[in-house]
């Protein structure tokens, strides 16, 4: 029973909202492989959906192309959220490792992923009247991945639903507080790169007099 | 991967040639001209207009302008000009003027000064006044007479009709100045006047001089501080709103009327960007209030590029060309900007500055066929602006647009773009050409260049149904092939091996079935 593959794994616990990561936990099926390619496929359909859709429903600013927004949007924030939901389980006895929480949450988001690279495609071929076929596509996909990041958070951690919905909210909270650590510890590292670049500079003017 | 390079090099050589062209132009013009594109960024564009001479009092023939403050172009093509009093140095000469209403021919040529006017045996003189206008039905003059605080309504000879004085009414409060600065008559002899203090509209009278109320006021913009006084207002005791300051709208500055009894008003603030310019019915009801002139933001967008300064736009004059352009002047930048009917921004020219085609304090602007005139206060003279071909293209092209010729507008669209490839209008005419003959791939070329993602979504449409019609066997071919392929397999899966009798069978039963 339940001799699966790899990436059989990933379309058995997609397809089975409520027993699909029980049954990953116990035999092991996940793999980081997988994860860290599904993460990639997050940042590619996050810039597929902010440069690649169609014309007719979204035109993008194409004076400037700057990566940095895009993999915010997709890996940082992926990251950040594991590391969050980590930090906050250890404090609620959760029994998750860092390896369990990232496949599952990488797995989870697979429904979006392809309801996002669906919805690209599709912006090319509708109309504008035609939209509400994409919204419902996005509606549907949206809601399954919140259900399989939920049951996948309750089956990592073995919590009772309310508990994970609280570990939920207490991760948000978490990221907001690790991503305005991070932007104070740049800005500070920017400060010293500021500081040490006067230096040299003041120095190389002093040295040619 | 090609593609993409092409149309790298492509837009690299064309914003070469854009630049060239520019330099070239820049070269005779005290500015460098420029538009907006979709974006709202200053791009390089083409001058729509050029300086072509300008007019002080002495080549006039009245001597020298004061301090002129108001510039009118009657229906008969004559130029009325109000002058202020004040005493003036010419050829080393202390020489005084009296306020004066300078009336010159198109070439401003004076053909008669007014400085006196007759009311039942009495004589009147001007003080300072700061606006004329003629009406165009019976050519009888109304002038501003701002700081004897009356409008004069005579004939041509200086025979007053009547005065139109402080409105002695409970709607007027009578602490309230009344110091008129501009004036227009709509055809039933209707009498507006911009009077600075009062912010609730132009005050109205009738043709006999009674007070009627008051006319067009502009709305209030919604800023936060606006709605957090009014939240204050919800909970607030009587005695404490007492105290608070009221929120008020801007009075609009100046005025014109167009041929059809259209008021069109110019607001000066640069604190607002609601109710700049307005659109005014008889009924005093804005038609420039709809979605699409809603968007419209009349004058430079912020930052003002092109500039060293980045003073906002204040418009302080409007006038209306005859194919119903709106010409607006703009005090701080000395620029104009001239909008088709429909608001669409045609061309930016002018700036500040000493040189021909710059002015220090542009006060009027009045335009007639394709020559415009802009009054400046400071310089104490007229500048005249005549239209480029680049100009006589656009509005040829525009004119056929507006009114709905798309066909007979592709030519010129296209002479347009010859001159400047950033001009956007331009793409959404062709865009519209093609649309109407059917080419909607060609349309939707053209629309996508100009971004404009509705028209492009409309041409889209009708590109589909045609691929649609046209491919149909192909598609109905392939979908039939494609599930025929799936029910194999679904088959092959069940039976591990292909079978079609069965198949067939299968079908049949299902068949069937159905029925």
């Amino acid at each position: 029973m339940m001799d699966l593959t790899k990436g059989q794994w990933v379309k058995h616990v997609v397809t089975h909202p409520f027993e699909g990561f029980e049954d990953l936990r116990w035999k092991k099926g996940g793999s980081m492989k997988i994860s860290w390619f599904i993460v990639f496929l997050l940042f590619f359909s996050v810039l597929a959906y902010n440069r690649m859709y169609g014309f007719q429903y979204y035109s993008s600013y194409d004076k400037i192309f700057n990566l940095v927004p895009y993999i915010f949007q997709s890996i940082i924030i992926f990251l950040t959220w594991v590391v969050a939901n980590w930090s906050m389980c250890t404090l609620f006895d959760g029994e998750g490792t860092m390896k369990n929480i990232f496949i599952n949450t990488a797995y989870a988001l697979v429904p979006y992923i392809v309801g996002s690279l669906l919805c690209t495609f599709l912006s090319h071929s509708l109309i504008q009247d035609e939209y509400i076929f994409i919204q419902t596509i996005s509606i549907i996909t949206e809601c399954w991945t919140v259900i399989l990041l939920i049951s996948g958070q309750k089956a990592v951690h073995q919590f009772t639903f309310g508990k994970t919905l609280a570990l939920i909210a207490l991760t948000i909270v978490a990221m907001v507080a690790i991503l305005f650590l991070l932007v104070l510890v740049l800005t500070l590292f920017q400060q010293i790169a500021i500081f040490i670049m006067s230096i040299y500079t003041e120095l190389s003017y002093r040295i040619r007099v | 991967m090609i593609n993409w390079k092409k149309s790298i090099a492509a837009f690299s050589a064309a914003m070469l040639a854009v630049t060239a062209m520019t330099a070239s132009v820049s070269a005779l013009e005290a500015y460098d001209p420029y538009s907006y594109d979709r974006w709202k960024d200053a791009v390089p564009s083409q001058v729509g207009y050029v300086a072509a001479y300008n007019v002080d009092g002495r080549q006039m023939g009245c001597e020298k302008l004061v301090e002129p403050t108001d510039m009118f172009l009657a229906a008969d093509n004559l130029m009325y000009i109000t002058d202020k009093a004040g005493e003036v140095e010419i050829n080393g000469v202390k020489e005084k003027f009296p306020s004066r209403l300078i009336i010159t021919d198109l070439d401003f040529k004076v053909q008669r000064i007014m400085t006196e006017f007759n009311y039942n045996g009495q004589t009147l003189t001007l003080k300072n006044p700061s606006g004329v206008f003629v009406s165009e039905y019976d050519n009888t003059i109304y002038i501003a007479d701002t700081e004897n605080s009356r409008v004069i309504h005579c004939d041509q000879d200086g025979n007053v009709f009547s005065l139109y004085e402080k409105p002695n009414s409970e709607l007027y409060p009578a602490d309230l100045t009344y110091n008129p600065s501009k004036v227009v008559a709509d055809k039933a002899g209707n009498v507006y006047v911009v009077v600075k203090s009062v912010n609730k509209g132009a005050v109205m009278f009738n043709k006999a001089g009674e007070f009627l109320g008051f006319y067009g006021a502009n709305r209030v913009e919604a800023t936060a501080e606006v709605l957090s006084r009014y939240f204050w207002n919800l909970i607030s005791t009587d005695e404490q709103k007492a105290n608070t300051i009221k929120t008020t709208p801007i009075g609009f500055s100046n005025f014109d009327i167009d041929e059809d009894g259209f008021i069109y008003t110019v607001t000066e603030s640069t604190d607002t960007d609601t109710d700049i310019v307005k659109k005014l019915n008889p009924r005093g009801y804005n038609i420039f209030n709809n979605a699409n002139v809603n968007n419209v933001k009349f004058g430079d967008y912020p930052p003002a590029y092109y500039s060293i300064y980045t003073k906002e736009t204040s418009l302080v004059d409007i006038d209306i060309g005859e194919n119903g352009e709106l010409n607006c002047l703009d005090f701080n930048q000395g620029r104009i900007f001239q909008y088709d009917k429909e608001c669409n921004l045609m061309f930016i020219f002018g700036s500040t500055g000493e040189q021909l085609g710059s002015f220090k304090s542009p006060v009027a602007i009045e335009s007639y066929e394709d020559k415009i005139y802009v009054l400046d206060s400071r310089k104490s003279n007229v500048t005249v602006f005549t239209r480029t071909d680049f100009g006589d293209i656009v509005t040829t092209a525009t004119n056929y647009y507006n009114k709905g010729m798309y066909e007979e507008a592709l030519e010129p669209w296209k002479e347009v773009l010859k001159y400047d490839g950033n001009y956007r209008r331009a793409y959404i005419g062709i865009g519209n050409a093609l649309y109407n003959s059917g080419d909607y791939e060609g349309a939707m070329k053209y629309y996508k260049t100009a971004i404009a993602r509705d028209r492009y979504d409309r041409a889209y449409e009708g590109y589909r149904g045609d691929y649609l019609r046209e491919n149909f066997d192909t598609i109905m071919t392939v979908i039939i092939i494609v599930v025929i392929l799936l029910l194999i397999l679904s088959d092959r899966k069940k039976k591990g091996k292909l079978d079609f009798k069965r198949m067939f069978e299968n079908m049949k039963r299902e068949e069937v079935r159905l029925k």
